[in-house]
């Protein structure tokens, strides 16, 4: 919480998207990000019940979260009859996640009632796709947040997604739900949790030499106030507990390892990822309005 | 074409928060809200102290973001170049006050705040909800004061000379260090000060081109 007096003359943290009713937006990203991921590997392993959890976890928890955030939610109708989507990341978004809904259910009822369509497949999963990644380009689009303003931002959330989706997919495999795909899941984590590992690091050592305030902001989550988050939650919780768990299933194969472990290192996973959000959209802070003050602040917390 | 806009001039503020209180006055604005807003910055250690007085509010950009981010097209710029907000039409997504650079627009989300909490609220405060009334849950900002400008063109007053159709901020400032008046007039004085006296925008490596200049 920065000081009225410090308001925009130090560096200030976003807090619209994050504090209060914010903490909804942050849910709703991560839902809709953690649906769309899962139904995107679930059908490209062609595992019906997983792909309506995706489709679920997408259109209700994702979309409850939505509605709830806005301050006027019987009104998100508007967005989809406004010409918004020519320049809002938002509405664009909105439209991606309207269409990969319709297109999914009407998939998923071809397939089990009736002769599914690839082509619809196909476009089901590009909007999918685009669901994934639009909330990467909202923040991104945002120049007065430098940690926000990262062309790496919308690659990460889409890593971090499929990432999330392959995790949700293995382990609703490993309850039962198509037990071949299970392998194919777990080597997709391997590689994506590798991905994201060096992909975070780029970002933050990128964002940390765009400018002062991008430099406050990675300080601020490494070694400042949100530093313990970052360290247990996002490093040790997300990344080091499922990074054992898939390098000693990569050695002693996956039928090793028991199934209490891999739901373990899922939620962890899962855990972690919803931990790397909150901190972005935490630690995201604005440049001072008067540029002099910015050399000689001090960094809040 | 008209483009509304302001020169403030620094080296005249004395940071008393004229402007910010007659802002409030003029809407009723609730307990904690401010469309215009005084910084101050003090820097350096006694007895070589400096005091930076920054009076801030919505710079009715010409490349506006949070026109550009609103996903209902609420927010729109009008062709006298006031920003606007339609609450009829905000969903109070908060695009909009997520990326304006200059954070100079607020979330109206608690209608029932009053001066004296558990007091009911005052003679002005009742009188602000019928005169001025803000839609709980939507986006609000500074506009320029538009309808004082559009009342004051009514009658044939010229906004930036009558007081009438002058931007409350402006007319309430006792040190006379904020101009309004047409950006697009070379021989408004605005812009004539803006070119004399080398008027800067804030921040304007955003491209947003600000309406609001400084005059350092």
């Amino acid at each position: 919480m920065t000081e009225s007096y410090d308001w925009m003359v130090k560096y200030t943290p976003q807090a619209e998207w994050i504090e209060r009713r914010g903490i909804m937006l942050w849910l709703a990203f991560f839902f809709i990000e953690l649906g769309a991921g899962t139904f995107f590997v679930s059908a490209f392993f062609g595992i019906l019940p997983i792909m309506l959890t995706g489709w679920l976890l997408c259109a209700v928890i994702g979309g409850g979260f939505h509605l709830a955030f806005l301050g006027k939610p019987q009104r998100f109708w508007r967005i989809l009859i406004s010409s918004g989507w020519k320049t809002s990341w938002i509405s664009r978004g909105l439209f991606f996640v309207f269409l990969f809904l319709v297109l999914g259910l009407i998939h998923m009822i071809l397939s089990q009632w009736a002769n599914p369509s690839t082509a619809l497949l196909v476009a089901a999963n590009i909007f999918c796709f685009l669901t994934i990644i639009y909330g990467g380009f909202a923040m991104n689009y945002i120049n007065g947040i430098p940690l926000w303003n990262s062309a790496l931002l919308p690659i990460l959330y889409l890593i971090s997604g499929i990432w999330g989706g392959a995790e949700v997919t293995l382990g609703l495999t490993l309850a039962g739900a198509g037990a071949s795909a299970g392998l194919a899941a777990e080597e997709w984590i391997r590689l994506l949790l590798i991905g994201f590992l060096i992909l975070i690091l780029i970002y933050l050592i990128s964002v940390r030499y765009t400018s002062q305030t991008g430099q406050a902001s990675v300080r601020v989550m490494v070694q400042g106030k949100w530093s313990a988050l970052f360290w247990i939650g996002v490093v040790l919780i997300g990344m080091v507990v499922p990074l054992i768990t898939v390098i000693f299933s990569f050695f002693s194969g996956l039928e090793a390892i028991p199934a209490a472990v891999f739901y373990a290192a899922i939620l962890c996973g899962l855990l972690g990822d919803l931990i790397v959000r909150y901190l972005i959209l935490r630690c995201g802070m604005y440049n001072p309005l008067i540029q002099s003050s910015a050399r000689t602040v001090s960094v809040p917390g | 074409m008209t483009r509304w806009g302001m020169v403030i001039d620094l080296r005249r503020c004395i940071g008393c928060y004229s402007c910010a209180i007659s802002c409030k006055q003029e809407h009723f604005l609730p307990p904690g809200m401010f469309w215009n807003r005084v910084l101050i910055n003090e820097t350096g250690n006694y007895p070589t102290v400096t005091k930076q007085i920054y009076p801030v509010g919505c710079n009715h950009c010409k490349e506006a973001i949070c026109v550009k981010v609103c996903p209902t097209r609420a927010t729109t710029r009008r062709e006298d170049g006031i920003v606007i907000i339609d609450a009829d039409k905000c969903v109070g997504c908060r695009y909009c006050v997520v990326a304006c650079p200059y954070q100079q627009r607020t979330f109206h989300a608690d209608g029932k705040k009053e001066y004296f909490p558990g007091q009911g609220l005052t003679e002005y405060e009742a009188i602000g909800k019928e005169l001025y009334p803000l839609e709980k849950g939507t986006v609000v900002k500074c506009n320029f004061c538009a309808e004082r400008i559009e009342k004051g063109i009514e009658k044939g007053l010229e906004p930036g000379k009558d007081r009438e159709a002058t931007p409350a901020c402006v007319i309430n400032c006792p040190t006379k260090s904020r101009y309004f008046g047409d950006l697009d007039d070379p021989s408004s004085e605005v812009s004539t000060l803006i070119k004399e006296k080398r008027g800067v925008q804030l921040h304007p490596e955003y491209g947003t081109d600000p309406s609001i200049y400084y005059i350092t």
